[in-house]
């Protein structure tokens, strides 16, 4: 029982990790506290969902469509929403996502209707049977796709140009711009990667469970998984997620589905307390 | 006592008014310009609008949320007076600001990167030579957090990623804020050979005005946003004004 | 910061209407007040009968259920737009107000206003308990730790619910002061409008003593708070418990005009309607909060109305309308609050302000200056 839940677990939270991760991106580039990265994630699975069964796009081009969506989305929600708010303070910064994942929400049930979508894409379902371990073989490709895309982005981050510019950026918005930086470019461009990576965390949890805008309340737990592991910390994001999905499937598994949130929730007020800065980030350089 | 500006202009400002937030002028009408090659200095009190003017100069008022009320500033030929600042560094500006912009979380060779991010990749590596040659300390440094530098040296930073975007002007808002001596005059002891090797005229705010005087070929003095005093540099400082009402103060404060 | 105050208020003097004109609006605000619901309830204004259309759709009850988020809404703002604590974990303590309610009630017998007592002093205890993570972090780490708070404490209401109730949620006495049973419309109404009025003047009178200057200073500049002498970290903790206070009251009251409330009534959706309606409102007034809970929970009546009147053209619009009437409403909501904070950062009480002083400026209930 118990490595089967963590298996599950480690395959949840990679979800979760992808996730967080596209959170990350965004506050760390943007200082954007994003509530709605849990409906990003649900437009993830819609977007498949009109891909798919209303284009009957074949699959590679369904998640061509995803993409460029996801990336379209996160650059209008940018200059829309965010830049427009110019920087203000925190609950402002923090309302204007939830006022967009109220609209998200409202829009995603007007056009598909508020009930529950089953959506097959062609992704490996079979069941491996190691021991008493039932390994899934969607869990396994959405660990390894999401492990996939985790790496591709810190490949990015650390060694390309843009990630240079878009590390700068986020380290100081000031010396960017005195720098040349063309920083609405970059931030853009932060946001269009963490709905990216969003919705492709959502098109994985769309295959375990059915489509629906209720799918939201999972993608909320990006926040204490960033929390737990490091609000500014890129690894801290993924490890976090791990951890969530693993506590997660133990809770749910060993004491009751309703007791998840009690085991996410409390760790989440003790790290607050005690390590603020999360597991695995660090107290910030130059800060009072 | 104005000098003739015998240089072909590089930066000219023209009847310059500032404001924050729509209150009380910062900036009324300043004349000022920078020749090709020049060193200036700007030299006033706290708060008499020098790093207003500077933020004019590189497009940074509205981020502190001021305005440019009336005037002109042109880099070259190019009017630059509403331009958003990462064009104006794309004009060939460069800016070291006030309290040590380096960004902190990136080594000194990314710090250096970023700087040079805005030309040609084989123009931003000779630069970026060129800065390691001027600043050997930073060479030496190149993967250490930016953060984790002393004061002097992120300064030294601060001044290498503006040079590394080889601009035709750079401003420096008082490079010697809260540094010890001996640094300062190490970095200023570079100015004129930033000058012939990279071919880049200077605009200095600095506190310190003995030191200012020194390196500049001529000076503005700023009072309550507006130019009082200017021309050239040893002229400026044998005027009996500013010996009274700056480099006095400056002495009795360092003494007392 | 004082003397900016009474300057402030010495130049609304200057600006207010004639003291005769004042009173008599005041007087007019309270008869309409008074009036408002036998209109609601009989439909009709001086024996006229009115259509649906022209009473906008709006009925006693939600009028009531205003009035009662109106407590809620206030008392948010006076810890987020006032103090400066974000919290997104308002719905905990309605939730809370409301357990404990039921659960006087029902395990130790209080009568309904006892219960209410009860429910206002576990929620001032609570606040305190969640205001801690506030002394020691700041900012979006403190919105988190409210975060964490709301799901804990949704979670032990559902405990409660499933160990002493039932599924279908959590079942309240009935409302009944002496023998007096407050079981219509009409009697809910002239309970709580003076509790409402009363909490609101308050909540507000407090921030004219030197305290309430203090909160409002720590908001601004907590560094600067500091210095000035005000012990802080006590200040915050004084603020939850009594905004707290103040939402686990109108949990309760809404539990018993409800008579029966769920856990899955306390989403996070209903922590974050409140703030809505405080940036909807306007943030850091007390009339921010009023106005917000008002225009939140008429205008979806209001709309449907005009739905249901346009019904008679274009049909399948209207049809369309009304088949996705949540929807809408949220569609609506949510571009509002991002309008509102884009263009109108200080809300519909941004806008009031000036008029509304005008009227009220200087009469006697308005505090020392
Ligand atoms: N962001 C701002 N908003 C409002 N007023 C400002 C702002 N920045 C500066 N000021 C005001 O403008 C005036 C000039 O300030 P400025 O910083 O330009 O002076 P300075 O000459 O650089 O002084 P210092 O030598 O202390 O750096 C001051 O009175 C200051 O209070
Ligand atoms: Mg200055």
């Amino acid at each position: 029982m118990l490595s089967q839940f963590i298996f599950s677990g480690l395959a949840l939270g990679s979800i979760y990790g992808l996730v967080a991760l596209g959170f990350t991106v965004i506050y760390k580039a943007t200082q954007v506290f994003n509530f709605a990265q849990g409906m990003l994630m649900v437009c993830g699975a819609y977007f498949a969902v009109t891909a798919s069964i209303h284009l009957g796009l074949p699959f590679p081009l369904t998640i061509a469509f995803i993409l460029v969506g996801a990336g379209i989305l996160g650059i209008a929600i940018y200059f829309l929403l965010i830049k427009p708010l110019g920087g203000q303070a925190l609950l402002p910064m923090i309302m204007i996502t939830i006022a967009l994942s109220i609209i998200l929400r409202a829009v995603i049930e007007l056009i598909y209707g508020g009930a529950p979508l089953t959506l097959r894409l062609p992704l490996p379902s079979g069941v491996f049977v190691l021991g008493d371990v039932r390994i899934s073989q969607l869990h396994v490709t959405a660990a390894v796709v999401s492990w996939l895309c985790m790496l591709l982005f810190i490949v990015f981050f650390r060694r390309s140009r843009a990630g240079l510019l878009m590390r700068a950026t986020a380290d100081g918005y000031e010396a960017a711009v005195l720098s040349g930086i063309r920083v609405d470019r970059i931030n853009a461009a932060a946001w269009a990667i963490g709905t990216m990576l969003a919705a492709i965390g959502g098109v994985f949890l769309c295959q375990l469970q059915l489509v629906s805008v209720e799918l939201e309340n999972i993608g909320l737990l990006a926040l204490p998984a960033v929390v737990i592991g490091g609000l500014q910390s890129v690894p801290g994001a993924i490890l976090g997620g791990l951890l969530v999905g693993l506590i997660e499937q133990l809770a749910s598994g060993y004491i009751s589905p309703k007791a998840r949130d009690i085991f996410i929730y409390v760790p989440l007020l003790l790290i607050l307390f005690i390590r603020p800065w999360g597991l695995f980030g660090q107290k910030e350089l130059g800060r009072v | 006592m104005m000098s003739p500006c015998n240089h072909e202009s590089l930066l000219s400002v023209a009847g310059l008014s500032v404001s924050y937030g729509g209150k009380a002028l910062v900036l009324s009408g300043i004349d000022l310009s920078v020749g090709k090659g020049e060193i200036v200095a700007i030299l006033g009190a706290n708060g008499a609008g020098k790093t207003t003017l500077i933020r004019a100069i590189s497009g940074l008022l509205k981020l502190h949320g001021g305005a440019i009320l009336a005037g002109q500033i042109k880099i070259g030929a190019d009017d630059t007076t509403r331009l958003a600042p990462e064009t104006i560094v794309r004009l060939g500006l460069g800016q070291v600001p006030e309290g040590r912009l380096v960004f902190k979380n990136l080594t000194v060779e990314e710090n250096l990167d970023v700087g040079a991010a805005v030309l040609p990749r084989e123009k931003g590596r000779r630069t970026m030579a060129a800065v390691y040659h001027l600043f050997p300390r930073l060479a030496e440094r190149r993967t250490q957090l930016a953060g984790l530098m002393s004061g002097g040296e992120q300064q030294m930073l601060a001044l290498g990623r503006a040079l590394a975007s080889s601009p035709r002007l750079i401003l420096v808002d008082e490079l010697s804020l809260g540094l010890a001596p001996l640094i300062v005059r190490d970095i200023y002891a570079q100015f004129k050979t930033i000058r012939s090797e990279f071919g880049t005229s200077m605009l200095i705010v600095e506190q310190n005005a003995r030191l200012a005087l020194d390196v500049s070929e001529r000076a503005y003095v700023l009072e309550r946003g507006e130019v009082v005093l200017s021309g050239l540099s040893a002229d400026v400082a044998t005027s009996a004004r500013i010996h009274e009402s700056y480099l006095g103060v400056q002495a009795e404060a360092s003494h007392g | 910061m004082s003397n900016g105050v009474t300057a402030y208020l010495v130049r609304l003097r200057h600006n207010a209407l004639p003291t005769t004109l004042r009173v008599i609006g005041v007087a007019v605000l309270l008869a309409i007040l008074l009036y408002l619901p036998y209109v609601l309830q009989f439909r009709s204004i001086f024996g006229v009968r009115l259509s649906n259309m022209q009473l906008l759709n709006i009925g006693l009850s939600q009028v009531n259920l205003t009035l009662i988020s109106i407590i809620g809404a206030v008392s948010l703002n006076y810890l987020t737009g006032c103090a400066g604590l974000v919290s997104v974990g308002h719905a905990a303590f309605f939730a809370l107000g409301s357990m404990v309610a039921a659960a006087t009630g029902m395990h130790l017998k209080l009568p309904f206003l006892a219960t209410l007592v009860a429910a206002m002093l576990a929620g001032a205890m609570a606040g305190v308990v969640a205001g801690l993570p506030s002394l020691r972090v700041r900012g979006l780490y403190f919105v988190l730790s409210t975060l964490a708070i709301h799901f804990i404490v949704v979670f032990v209401f559902a405990e409660y619910q499933y160990a002493f109730h039932d599924v279908t949620g959590v079942a309240v006495g009935d409302a009944k002061i002496g023998s007096f049973e407050i079981d219509s419309g009409i009697k809910w109404y002239f309970f709580l409008l003076p509790i409402t009025v009363l909490s609101c003047l308050l909540m507000r009178n407090t921030l004219f003593h030197r305290e309430g200057r203090a909160v409002l200073a720590m908001r601004d500049n907590e560094l600067a708070a500091a210095a000035a002498g005000i012990d802080v970290r006590i200040l915050k903790l004084k603020v939850f418990a009594f905004s707290s206070a103040f939402a686990s009251l109108a949990g309760a009251l809404q539990a018993y005009y409800l008579s029966n409330v769920a856990a899955e009534m306390y989403s996070l959706n209903f922590a974050i309607q409140f703030i809505a309606i405080i940036i909807v409102g306007g943030m850091g007034t007390i009339g921010g909060g009023v106005i917000g809970a008002i225009v939140w929970l008429l205008l979806p009546s209001i709309l449907m109305g005009a739905a249901t009147e346009v019904k008679s053209g274009p049909g399948d619009f209207a049809s369309f309308l009304l088949a996705h009437r949540p929807q809408i409403v949220n569609l609506i909501f949510g571009s509002i609050v991002a309008l509102i904070l884009i263009f109108a950062p200080h809300g519909i009480a941004g806008f009031l302000r000036p008029l509304w002083q005008r009227m009220i400026g200087g009469l006697p209930w308005r505090g020392r200056t």
